[in-house]
């Protein structure tokens, strides 16, 4: 029997929480996998979201109610998706901006841009001190630490965070490190010892895929 | 001191206004606050035109921002409250907005007014890199590249990649001393090109209240200098913002601040977004006490402000304040074309013409090659930009449009190519600080060429 994933597309697309978990719930009912659901529906459809926000054809607060109605469906399915023993992330990520730096809407456009593609994020804020970036990452056992930097006077809490996850071999072999951000170039990446550059949203998504190897 | 009052009434309103999380304040009051001011003054923009035409459609963009700020308020983050104004408040607070103001000291000061739409008065000209970082040894003559141009009135100076040899931290020493050492460099440049009393807006080394505060005062920047701040987006502020705005007061300086919303962030469309710019505006006179008030609105992916879903809401804002308020208003050209390239001569082109008719009283930059890559500025842009701003002044809204379209349809693909062009070393000449012979003749074919399309330079 093809199932027909219709209704929970359309919640997604236009975040409507209710009818997102009340649909999903329906179907893991009826015998669908939780798996399943997101493979062959949430996964795709959140991607056609990032895509359509790369092309500014939709904007942040559609990609935020989005990724909100996934994550209350995630919610709904987790007893069923640890009762499989499977889980739906495709990594977990803790993304903030440095110390001194208030900018948080473009900060915000990666982390929206993560979710919908399928990864866990803990979002630390804006004006972030390297020490708390650290301590976070291990709380919240990530594989990913992603910074931004706006302002050149704070580009050094970057470099900063860098050498504290070097100077940790424990750490060092379970965080990788992106940056981003106006002044932050490839080249400074580079030199810095970060493990990935994005210059914007889109190039945050393809480098934290790669790194994750999916 | 002037506006005690008033400022101690802005302070109080942090300090008792309604209290909301960070994340509601995002979503409920501003996107949902401007999709609904959206809907209700049905705002709808034509997708194909850049420059706005439709005086009603501006009209209700005002009504729309004042609703919209009336109801949403600006955040403060240390309190976790809204400082709100009643739609009736905000209007009272316009009315006594500055309609004018002598920017500079001496026969170095300039007189910037209010324009109007379509007004034949030439706007001023803040010919400078908007902070952009260079190297020190390029900085006195890279300032001066900007400050010996005639068409340039006031300045802001580039900023320090370094300071002494050592990476800029904000809330430290070296903050403090990159800010004094911007200063200083800022005034040797001005006494160099002989023209010691024009205005330079600072300190953009330094990002904290105490890094930029420390070099404003005597041996730094002056009084008859403008004092900038951004505020965050969207429409939230702290106290590092409202200290800089108390010591300015204090100083009796001329404040000039900035809102630099993001196109498809928290405002959605352009539709959402030319509201917001124009309630940006509104609240930087009402909460900030602006002086002046300016903006860069920003691209999320290419960072500049030359491209079409920015203009269209740039514009329609612009006539929406010129029409309905006499604010003092100033964009910036945020091109992702940087020196040596046709690309930034032709996005200035755009947004120069785009903005002097829909009435700006000020334009600022170019901020070359979105002002991210270090020493990728030089003065020939400001020249360019500054003898646009005087044929622009001559033109209406419909010859305009025909002029930007023209412009625009050069540069359009090359947006996300991101051409940021050369250091100014490379296209300087550093002794006599004139332009290299490739970099002249490109903008001169550029210059001869747009003349063509009706700008007359005369």
């Amino acid at each position: 029997m093809t199932i027909s994933y219709d209704v929970l597309e359309k919640a997604i697309t236009d975040g409507d929480i209710q009818t997102g978990v009340t649909e999903s719930l329906k179907m893991v009912d009826s015998g669908t996998k939780p798996l399943e659901i997101f493979s062959d529906c949430i996964e795709p459809v959140l991607a056609d979201v990032g895509d359509r926000f790369s092309r500014l054809e939709i904007f942040l607060p559609e990609m935020i109610c989005s990724a909100e109605v996934v994550k209350a469906i995630q919610e709904a399915l987790k007893p069923y998706l640890e009762a499989d023993q499977t889980s739906t992330s495709k990594g977990k990520i803790v993304i903030a901006t440095v110390s001194g730096d208030l900018h948080d809407i473009g900060k915000n456009i990666v982390k929206a841009m993560l979710e919908v593609n399928g990864f866990e994020i803990k979002d630390l804020g804006v004006d972030v001190s390297p020490q708390t970036a650290v301590r976070s990452a291990k709380d919240f056992n990530a594989d990913i630490i992603a910074l931004s930097a706006l302002m050149l006077p704070s580009i050094p809490f970057v470099k900063d965070v860098i050498d504290f996850v070097e100077a940790d071999t424990d750490v060092r072999e379970r965080f990788k490190v992106i940056v981003g951000g106006g002044p932050v170039s490839e080249e400074w990446a580079d030199e810095a010892g970060a493990d990935g550059y994005g210059d914007n949203a889109i190039e945050a998504v393809a480098i934290v895929r790669r790194l994750m190897g999916v | 001191m002037k506006h005690t009052t008033r400022l101690m009434n802005i302070v109080q309103r942090s300090l008792d206004g309604p209290i909301i999380e960070e994340e509601d304040f995002n979503n409920k009051n501003v996107s949902q606050g401007l999709a609904r001011v959206v809907a209700k003054y049905e705002i709808k923009v034509e997708k194909d035109r850049i420059v706005n035409l439709d005086d009603d459609l501006a009209d209700r963009v005002w009504d729309a921002a004042v609703d919209f700020l009336a109801s949403c308020g600006v955040y403060c983050q240390n309190t976790g409250r809204v400082i709100l104004h009643s739609r009736e408040e905000i209007e009272t607070i316009l009315k006594k907005a500055p309609d004018n103001v002598w920017i500079g000291a001496g026969t170095d000061a300039i007189h910037e007014v209010v324009r109007g739409v379509e007004d034949p008065r030439r706007p001023l000209l803040m010919g400078s890199a908007i902070g952009t970082a260079i190297e020190e040894e390029f900085y006195i003559p890279a300032a001066i590249s900007y400050i010996q141009e005639p068409e340039v009135d006031v300045t802001m100076v580039p900023t320090l990649d370094k300071i002494y040899g050592y990476d800029i931290r904000t809330r430290s020493p070296l903050e403090i001393m990159s800010a004094w050492r911007e200063a200083e460099l800022a005034l040797e440049a001005l006494r160099r090109a002989g023209r010691p009393g024009m205005a330079f807006t600072g300190l953009g080394s330094s990002i904290s209240d105490v890094g930029q505060l420390s070099a404003d005062g005597p041996g730094g920047l002056r009084n008859t200098d403008l004092h900038t701040f951004g505020i965050i987006s969207e429409l939230k502020t702290n106290f590092e913002i409202l200290n800089k705005l108390t010591h300015i007061l204090y100083r009796d300086g001329i404040i000039d601040p900035y809102a630099n919303p993001i196109y498809g962030g928290l405002g959605g469309g352009m539709e959402g977004q030319a509201v917001l710019i124009t309630a940006a505006m509104i609240a930087l006179n009402v909460v900030f006490m602006a002086t002046c008030v300016g903006s860069s609105p920003t691209h999320p992916f290419n960072f500049n402000d030359t491209g079409r879903e920015v203009m269209i809401p740039s514009s329609l804002s612009w006539q929406a304040l010129a029409r309905n308020s006499h604010l003092l208003t100033n964009l910036t050209i945020t091109a992702v074309g940087g020196p040596g390239t046709k690309t930034l001569l032709y996005e200035c082109v755009a947004f120069t013409v785009m903005s002097t008719v829909s009435g700006g009283s000020r334009l600022l930059g170019p901020r070359s090659a979105t002002g991210s890559i270090t020493g990728h500025f030089s003065g020939l842009e400001a020249r360019f930009t500054g003898e646009l701003l005087g044929a622009a002044s001559k033109l209406n809204r419909e010859q305009a449009e025909e002029i930007v379209q023209k412009a625009y349809a050069k540069y359009k693909d090359d947006l996300t190519k991101k051409p940021y062009g050369k250091h100014f070393k490379d296209v300087y000449d550093l002794k006599t600080l004139r332009p290299t012979p490739e970099w002249m003749k490109m903008y001169e074919e550029v210059k001869n060429e747009v003349a063509g399309w009706g700008l007359s330079f005369d």
